[in-house]
């Protein structure tokens, strides 16, 4: 008796064990493109070797993002071929570098640029440039394919990422009101793009509250309305509403008429337009270059490099200005330059995961997630069957100070971030951890101006954009907001400045 | 002897769990909608064996000869069960009713089994023990049963081994039983000899076990299913019914070989001899062959590049004997370039022209099929036309779903392209649309090709005209970045099937 029953317990426990040998997949991955080192270097006023070599250029463009990508640009596209543009990382593009494994290349950061409207003048001339407009017409092939955005929402999918299911009828009130409300600040002519354009001190009341505390003085107390106005500030910004001026909140929403065609991306994002660019500059691009040092002289200024002085008549200042107390002797330390910390990760998939019958969206948001979702590499892909891919996830650190997130981001290893990412997809997807064969993830202290309370009429912002003197700045957080438009206006008027005091 | 007692429970209490399990599985496979199947077939049975249990008080007489018989009707019942179903589901009309009558059955039996064996063996022991030995036991055997069903038998055996598995051991059962209770039994020697026979028998069923079920497959799908693979693409089924060959990819029908020539003919004719001297000619899509073989009906085509997506498509239809008949072995001509990629990619960066370029996808079901419906697409593939070049579309029914017909045309229009829709009557498929396209205009060709079966100079004409109920709809077209098609032909299917 005691011989069966041991016999029969035995079997059962077998059969137990074997449910449990699910075999985990091993996941490779690293930290990637980490720059805070050299950042640190500066922060701490290390020693860099004296100059030894002198060469004598009459443009240096410090900073190889958009911004001084945009300018390097404008100078080749008037003729001007006598500069440089010297870039920290071994690979230019700022937050518009894109990575590249033997099946797609993918974004490292930004991945679309919404169609312009008409004031953007500068980024129509440049996509015409690039044949994304060809005789007023956006090339097909480079508008996000459908089905485009879906939100995962209580247990189901919809399409596009503002709520619309399960609304209340008050709910839908407050979404209307606000959407009111938006078309006639979009009619006032005040929120443009570039911002600069329409800037005017009627909407300045707008810089002095948060946008939640004004979304609340608007009447607005809808739970789903908050976590969407979070998410796009979180998104454009990294930043929380009560952490963002109302008139940035404002800006996102009435700065663009509502149209349906765009917005323009690509499988690398707008790696696709550095790389573009790149080939059209070449030349005088030079990567892993950390400038250390620049002083003015009498008739220009120096920008020193290892142990190479670049005596130059101009220098455009295209990094984040937030360096430039630390590179520029006697400037004064900055108050109103507030940066998002942000991470973003790039997964390799050797297949989807269960979808729970959706097929795939170019861009894919969770409710009440952290974390901003990813996008799909591969969705920009002719192809009808496409069975790998690579995920790019966002995650914005906007809950709590950005010095003590960034603190967070150079602690946690590797493995943390994994697990952390891991979990946020499998709310959705239960098998992601079957699928992912590799997470490679990004830490960007500083990833992006934010436009805090006060930040965007700020005196400080309008003393440094002014474009006088030897060095002109030129970073996109001179607008207060990082997006791709005013990077590219910002390094276009800079250059074009520089142009007309070389010339005369 | 105790212990053997008690594993007999053990065993018995596991065959009776198994049979319930496998009615209430089949039920949920065949019929569907699982909770209402497992919550009547437990309660059927449960109530059954209450029955049995009733019944059991009438049994006065040679108690385990009775026992023995039970195993053994249990065991042949309950063995065949499982077959019996599905061959019931295959060619009955009356599945519920075999079904829930041999649940009844079983359950009696299995209801009268135990309190038989306490009475058998309640001399030996005292009541207490024997309550709680055969209980214990009974439950034991419920939880091997319930654990080995999921993760052993269905997935290793089967359902139809499973219940004959079951069945030997219900017969072993009943044959040791003559052992364990010799004492207690007359007529043994004949009891044994049918103990051997029955299981003998259910030994012949567990041998033939795959036969049986695949004459109920075999049926429950109607036509003879010839081949089945997973691609890495698509899932491919080919089936014969008669001398009806038919495709489904994804479980849509690709054709049906008895009136296919109808579609292929429409598809190539109407525009391949309108044009005067056709050298190359480019088919994207249609892997089967069946376009190919009517183009290799030109002899002044000089190569066909077929540019197909699955290879195993490709490798099935130029070998398999039944499918090189249909196509004529056209997979296997010279003039025939057969190169297995992904259409756009390769529209995009191939630089040839042609003379006339067919375009046979499948219809624009996901988002993903839809990309080969858009603008972009049509621009890509224009800019191959020679300048004497037509394509044509095959773009679904214009009767049932006549907003996607006429998007599809409006796509090519915005393409660039006059168009020059027209329309067949496919036996299989219905009312079925394709467009012409190219850069000049279009007229009907007044020679076609000897032995078609179908079109014919004299009728072309005719396909050209749109009666109102598929006449046009302006529809916008169907771009990468707003891929109105797929949702519109979703809501023209979905208003034809409800």
């Amino acid at each position: 008796m005691k011989l069966g029953r041991r016999k029969f317990l035995g079997l059962g426990s077998a059969a137990l064990v074997g449910l449990t040998l699910k075999s985990e997949k091993k996941i490779a991955g690293s930290f990637v493109n980490d720059s805070f080192q050299m950042g640190h270097l500066l922060r701490d006023r290390a020693t860099f070797p004296a100059a030894k070599r002198i060469e004598k250029v009459p443009v240096v463009i410090v900073g190889g993002g958009i911004a001084g990508l945009s300018a390097a640009w404008r100078l080749r596209e008037r003729g001007f071929t006598d500069f440089v543009l010297l870039e920290m990382n071994q690979q230019a593009g700022g937050n518009a570098r894109w990575g590249e494994n033997e099946f797609t290349a993918y974004p490292w950061a930004a991945h679309y640029v919404p169609v312009p409207g008409p004031k953007a003048i500068y980024v129509r001339e440049l996509f015409e440039d690039l044949g994304v407009l060809k005789n007023g017409q956006w090339e097909e092939r480079y508008l996000a394919f459908s089905p485009q955005e879906r939100l995962f929402l209580y247990g189901r999918w919809q399409e596009g990422i503002e709520p619309a299911v399960g609304l209340t009828s008050k709910d839908r009130e407050q979404f209307q009101r606000l959407e009111n409300v938006f078309a006639d600040f979009r009619k006032s002519g005040a929120f443009t793009v570039p911002l600069e354009l329409g800037l005017s001190s009627k909407s300045k009341h707008l810089d002095r509250i948060s946008f939640s505390d004004w979304l609340r003085q608007e009447g607005v107390d809808s739970r789903l309305l908050h976590w969407y106005m979070n998410y796009a500030c979180r998104d454009d910004y990294g930043a929380l509403a009560s952490d963002t001026s109302a008139w940035a909140g404002i800006h996102y929403f009435s700065s663009r008429e509502p149209e349906e065609k765009g917005p323009l991306t690509w499988p690398e994002g707008n790696g696709w337009i550095t790389r573009r660019l790149l080939e059209r500059l070449g030349a005088n691009i030079r990567t892993g270059q950390m400038v250390h040092r620049i002083t003015q002289t009498r008739r220009g200024a120096s920008v020193f490099v290892g142990d190479t002085e670049f005596q130059s008549e101009f220098v455009i200042f295209a990094a984040p200005t937030f360096l430039a107390p630390y590179l520029l002797e006697n400037f004064p330390s900055l108050h109103d330059f507030v940066y998002s910390p942000w991470l973003t990760a790039n997964l390799t998939l050797d297949r989807y995961p269960d979808s729970r019958g959706a097929e795939p969206s170019w861009d894919t948001v969770f409710l009440d997630s952290p974390t901003l979702g990813y996008v799909d590499a591969m969705h920009q892909s002719l192809r009808t069957h496409i069975d790998r891919t690579v995920w790019t996830f966002y995650w914005a650190l906007a809950e709590g100070a950005p010095a003590q997130n960034r603190q967070l981001l150079l602690e946690k290893d590797w493995a943390y971030w994994k697990e952390a990412i891991l979990h946020d997809l499998e709310r959705v997807h239960s098998d992601i951890r079957q699928c992912v064969s590799r997470i490679d993830v990004m830490r960007m202290g500083h990833a992006m101006i934010r436009p805090a309370v006060g930040s965007i009429f700020s005196e400080e912002r309008r003393r440094l954009s002014r474009l006088d003197g030897r060095i002109l700045f030129a970073n996109s957080d001179l607008s207060g907001i990082s997006i791709f438009e005013e990077a590219q206006f910002h390094g276009v008027e800079a250059a074009q400045k520089v142009l007309k005091k070389l010339h005369g | 002897m105790g212990i053997l007692v008690f594993i007999s429970v053990l065993l018995v209490a596991a065959c009776g769990l198994i049979y319930e399990l496998i009615a209430g599985t089949l039920a949920s496979y065949l019929v569907g909608d699982s909770v209402f199947q497992f919550s009547t077939i437990i309660g059927t049975y449960l109530f059954a064996m209450g029955i049995g249990s009733a019944l059991s008080r009438y049994v006065n007489r040679g108690l385990a000869n009775r026992f023995v018989w039970i195993e053994l009707v249990l065991g042949v019942v309950g063995g065949f069960s499982s077959a019996l179903l599905m061959l019931a589901f295959a060619f009955t009309q009356g599945f519920e009713l075999i079904l829930y009558a041999l649940v009844v059955v079983m359950g009696v039996l299995v209801g009268m089994e135990i309190p038989l064996l306490m009475r058998i063996v309640k001399d030996r022991y005292q009541f207490r023990d024997v309550i709680a030995h055969v209980l214990t036991f009974d439950y034991l055997g419920a939880l091997g049963a319930s654990l080995l069903f999921p993760i052993l038998l269905v997935p290793r055996l089967g359902l139809v081994r499973s219940a004959m598995l079951f069945g030997l051991i219900n017969a072993a059962v009943a044959l040791w039983s003559t052992f364990l209770f010799a004492s207690q039994i007359s007529r043994t020697r004949g009891l044994r000899v049918t103990c051997l026979l029955v299981l003998f028998g259910l030994g012949v069923g567990l041998a033939e076990a795959k036969r049986i079920t695949a004459t109920a497959e075999d049926n429950i799908y109607a036509d003879e299913i010839i081949l089945a693979r997973d691609t890495r693409y698509q899932h491919l089924v080919l089936t014969r019914f008669k001398d009806d060959l038919r495709l489904f990819l994804n479980s849509h029908l690709q054709f049906s070989s008895r009136d296919e020539y109808r579609y292929h003919e429409a598809l190539a004719h109407p525009g391949l001899a309108a044009i005067p001297a056709p050298r190359r000619v480019l088919i994207l899509g249609g892997g089967d062959g069946l376009a190919v073989r009517e183009i290799l009906k030109y002899p002044q085509v000089e190569s066909i590049t077929l540019v197909e997506l699955d290879p195993e498509m490709t490798r099935i239809f130029s070998s398999n004997p039944m499918l090189t008949r249909l196509n004529a072995s056209s997979l296997l001509s010279p003039r025939v370039h057969v190169i297995n990629a992904d259409a756009f990619p390769w529209v995009a960066s191939n630089a040839d022209n042609f003379d006339f370029i067919v375009i046979d996808f499948p219809d624009p079901t996901n988002y993903s099929l839809g990309k080969l419906y858009t603008t972009a697409f049509y621009r890509a593939v224009a800019r191959h036309l020679s300048a004497q070049g037509f394509m044509v579309v095959q773009s679904t029914s214009p009767m049932f779903a006549r907003d996607s017909f006429w998007c599809i045309v409006q796509t090519l229009k915005q393409s660039g392209l006059q168009t020059y829709p027209y329309h067949v009557y496919v036996p299989s498929f219905g009312e079925w649309g394709f467009v012409l396209g190219g850069t000049h205009d279009y007229a009907p060709p007044k020679s076609l090709p000897p032995g078609l079966r179908f079109i014919s100079v004299a009728d072309l004409p005719a396909l050209f005209q749109f009666p109102p109920d598929m006449a046009p709809l302006p529809m916008p077209a169907n771009q990468l970045n707003s891929q109105i098609l797929v949702r519109t032909y979703e809501n023209d299917w979905k208003d034809i099937s409800h």
